[in-house]
C-alpha cells in the first residue's frame, strides 16, 4: 500500500514480532490503557450558572424527544382531538386555547415534578422497579394493548365522563389539567429508561428542591410539542381528507409497539430467544404492511412507501436471523468452585470471574459483544480460566460469601485473578467494555507475574 | 402486478443481505502462507522482504534512521513490540486499507526515500 503512495524504501518483515522477541532483541511495551473505566465515576458536584442552564436546556430537549417514544405517540392524537373538540365548543377562541394548553402542560409537570421529589427522596428505588419482571410485563401488556388499538380492533375513546366535563368551559380547565396529570402517568414507563440516569444522579445530590427543577423542565419538554400541537388542532381539520393511508400509518405505529413491547421483555427470556421473537415480529410486521394491507391513497408514491416499509421489515427480519445464525461460539464458561481455581493455579493460568445477573443490561452486552468477539474467544481457550457467577437470584451461600470477599457493590463486575490467584485489583471492570479493550486487559493480566 | 413486482424485490432483498452477512461473517481459517505466497504478494505490492537477521543488524547500526512501523492491533502493540516501532494498525481487508490510505501517507511523513519497515 505504502508503494503506490510514492515511498521506495519499502521492506517488510514477515516474520515479525515473535521471531524478533525469541532472538531477544530490544523490545518495549507500552502500559495498556486502562483510564477510562477502572476509576469509580466522579460524584458530581452541585451545579451553578451557565452549567445549570446547559444542563437543564439538554433536560429539556430530552424531553421533546421523548414524544417520540410509544407511550406518548399514540397519545398524540388523542390529545390533539381533545383541544379540538373543546376549540369547536367554545368557538375560535385562541386565548381560551392557551390556557387549556398551559392547563395540560401544568398538569404533566406536576405529575413528573411529584416523581422527580420521589425518586430523589427514596433514591435507586426506581431503577429496581424497572428492572423487575412484573413491572416489565405489565409495560409489555400495556404496549400490545395500545397496539391492538392501533390495527383497528377496538376505538380509543375518552371515558364519557371526561368529555363531558371538558364540555363544560369552567370544568375544561381542570379537564386539560387532568389531561395532562394523566399523560405523565402513562407516559412514566418509556420516560423511565431516560429518567432512569437522572434518577441517580438526582438522588446522589439529595436535594429534592432540585429534583423538581429538573423534573419540572423535563416536563415542560414532554409538553411543549403537544402544546403546539393542540394550539393548531383547529387546524388540523382544514389539512386535506385524510384517506386509507393514515389507517395504514396507524398499523405501522402498532407495529413499532408490539416491537418495543418485546423489547422491554426480551432480558425475561432465555438465552437468544428474544432475538428470534424480535425477528418474527419484523417479518410478520413487513408481510401485514407491504402486501396483505389494502389500503389505498390517493398519491401515487403510497406503494412505493408500503412495498419499501414492507421490504425494509423482511431485511431486518432476515438481518437478525441470519446474524444470530453465523454468530461464532462464545466463551465457554465454568461455574466457580475452589478446584476450578487451584487447577487454574497449578497450570499457572490467570482467572476471570465475571459476576452477572440476567437482568443488567451490560451484562448482556459484554456476553453478546465482547465474548463473542474472535480473538477474545481465541485468548480465552488457550490462556485463561474463565469463570462466570450468577447472581440473578440471592440466597446461594457460596456466592454470598464470594461476593463478601471480592466486595462486590453491583453486576457487571469482573475479577482478574493473576497466575497465583491474587486479584489484579486496578484491572477490574465494572462496566461494559468493548473487545479491544478487554483484550489489552488480558494482555495486561497475562503479562502481571510471568 | 405491483404486488409480484414488490414481493420479487423484497426476496431479492433479503436474498442479499442474508448473502453480505454470510460473506462478511464466515469463519475463516487463514492457511499458514508459505514463503512463496509471501513472495509474491510482495512483488505485487511492490514493496521488499527483509529477513528478520538481517533486519536485526540494520537496526543495530542505524535504529533512528529507520521509520519501524507495527500493523498490528493496539492491544497486541502494547504487550510488547519492538523498540522504537510505533504503531499503525491496518486490519487486512481491503477495507482497511483504503480508508486509511492518507492517513497512512501523514503517518509516514513526507521523506519518500527513508527507510520503512512494516511488521
Amino acid at each position: 500500500m505504502a508503494a503506490t503512495l510514492g515511498y521506495k524504501n519499502i521492506y517488510r518483515d514477515p516474520k515479525g514480532y515473535p521471531e524478533w522477541q525469541g532472538r531477544g532483541l530490544p523490545i518495549e511495551s507500552a502500559p495498556a490503557g486502562l483510564a477510562q473505566t477502572s476509576e469509580e465515576p466522579k460524584a458530581p458536584g452541585p451545579l451553578y450558572g451557565l452549567a445549570m442552564i446547559w444542563t437543564l436546556l439538554g433536560i429539556f430537549a430530552g424531553g421533546m424527544a421523548l414524544n417520540l417514544t410509544p407511550c406518548v405517540y399514540p397519545l398524540i392524537p388523542i390529545t390533539v382531538s381533545y383541544f379540538g373538540g373543546q376549540a369547536a365548543k367554545q368557538g375560535e377562541g385562541k386565548g381560551n386555547l392557551v390556557a387549556h394548553g398551559l392547563c395540560y402542560m401544568m398538569g404533566l409537570a406536576v405529575t413528573n415534578s411529584v416523581l422527580g421529589v420521589v425518586a430523589s427522596l427514596t433514591g435507586g428505588l426506581m431503577g429496581a422497579m424497572l428492572q423487575n419482571p412484573i413491572v416489565l410485563i405489565v409495560v409489555a401488556a400495556v404496549l400490545v394493548f395500545f397496539a391492538t388499538s392501533l390495527f383497528g380492533l377496538w376505538e380509543m375513546r375518552l371515558p364519557s365522563g371526561l368529555t363531558q366535563a371538558a364540555a363544560k368551559s369552567y370544568t375544561g380547565y381542570f379537564g386539560s389539567l387532568f389531561m395532562g396529570l394523566t399523560l405523565g402517568v402513562v407516559a412514566a414507563p418509556c420516560i423511565g429508561p431516560f429518567v432512569l440516569g437522572l434518577l441517580t444522579w438526582v438522588a446522589s445530590m439529595g436535594s429534592p428542591w432540585l429534583g423538581f427543577l429538573i423534573f419540572f423542565t423535563l416536563s415542560l419538554g414532554l409538553g411543549l410539542p403537544l402544546f403546539l400541537l393542540a394550539m393548531f388542532s383547529g387546524q388540523l381539520e382544514r389539512l386535506p381528507r385524510s384517506g386509507g393511508w393514515m389507517i395504514w400509518v396507524r398499523k405501522l405505529m402498532g407495529w413499532v409497539l408490539v416491537g418495543m413491547a418485546v423489547h422491554f421483555i426480551r432480558p425475561l427470556l432465555p438465552g437468544h430467544w428474544g432475538n428470534v421473537v424480535l425477528a418474527f415480529v419484523a417479518l410478520a410486521a413487513g408481510l401485514h404492511l407491504g402486501w396483505i394491507d389494502k389500503n389505498q391513497a390517493n398519491f401515487r408514491a403510497f406503494p412505493w412507501l408500503k412495498g419499501g416499509v414492507g421490504v425494509a421489515c423482511l431485511v431486518l427480519a432476515a438481518f437478525m436471523v441470519t446474524s444470530w445464525a453465523m454468530r461464532g461460539p462464545g466463551v465457554t464458561w465454568k461455574p466457580y468452585s475452589e478446584e476450578t481455581l487451584k487447577e487454574a493455579q497449578n497450570q499457572k493460568k490467570p482467572v476471570i470471574i465475571d459476576f452477572y445477573a440476567a437482568w443488567c443490561t451490560p451484562c448482556n452486552e459484554l456476553e453478546e459483544v465482547t465474548f463473542h468477539d474472535a480473538s477474545v474467544v481465541n485468548q480465552a481457550e488457550s490462556n485463561f480460566v474463565m469463570v462466570k457467577v450468577d447472581v440473578t437470584k440471592g440466597g446461594n451461600p457460596l456466592y454470598e460469601r464470594l461476593l463478601q470477599e471480592y466486595g462486590i457493590k453491583g453486576v457487571p463486575t469482573i475479577v482478574f485473578l493473576d497466575q497465583i490467584g491474587k486479584e489484579r485489583q486496578d484491572l477490574r471492570l465494572v462496566d461494559y467494555l468493548p473487545p479491544d479493550q478487554f483484550l489489552g486487559r488480558m494482555a495486561e493480566l497475562m503479562k502481571s507475574g510471568s | 402486478m405491483q404486488n409480484k413486482k414488490s414481493a420479487l424485490i423484497a426476496f431479492l432483498a433479503v436474498l442479499i443481505t442474508v448473502g453480505a452477512l454470510w460473506f462478511s461473517n464466515r469463519a475463516v481459517t487463514p492457511g499458514e502462507a508459505t514463503w512463496d505466497d509471501v513472495l509474491a504478494e510482495a512483488t505485487a505490492g511492490g514493496y521488499r522482504l527483509i529477513t528478520t537477521s538481517e533486519f536485526s543488524e540494520r537496526y543495530e547500526k542505524h535504529a533512528k534512521s529507520i521509520l519501524l512501523v507495527d500493523t498490528r492491533q493496539e492491544w497486541e502493540y502494547r504487550t510488547g513490540h519492538i523498540q522504537g516501532a510505533l504503531n499503525f494498525p491496518i486490519e487486512p481487508t481491503w477495507w482497511s486499507r483504503r480508508s486509511k490510505a492518507s492517513a497512512l501517507e501523514r503517518f509516514l511523513g513526507p521523506d519518500k526515500d527513508r527507510m520503512v519497515v512494516f511488521y
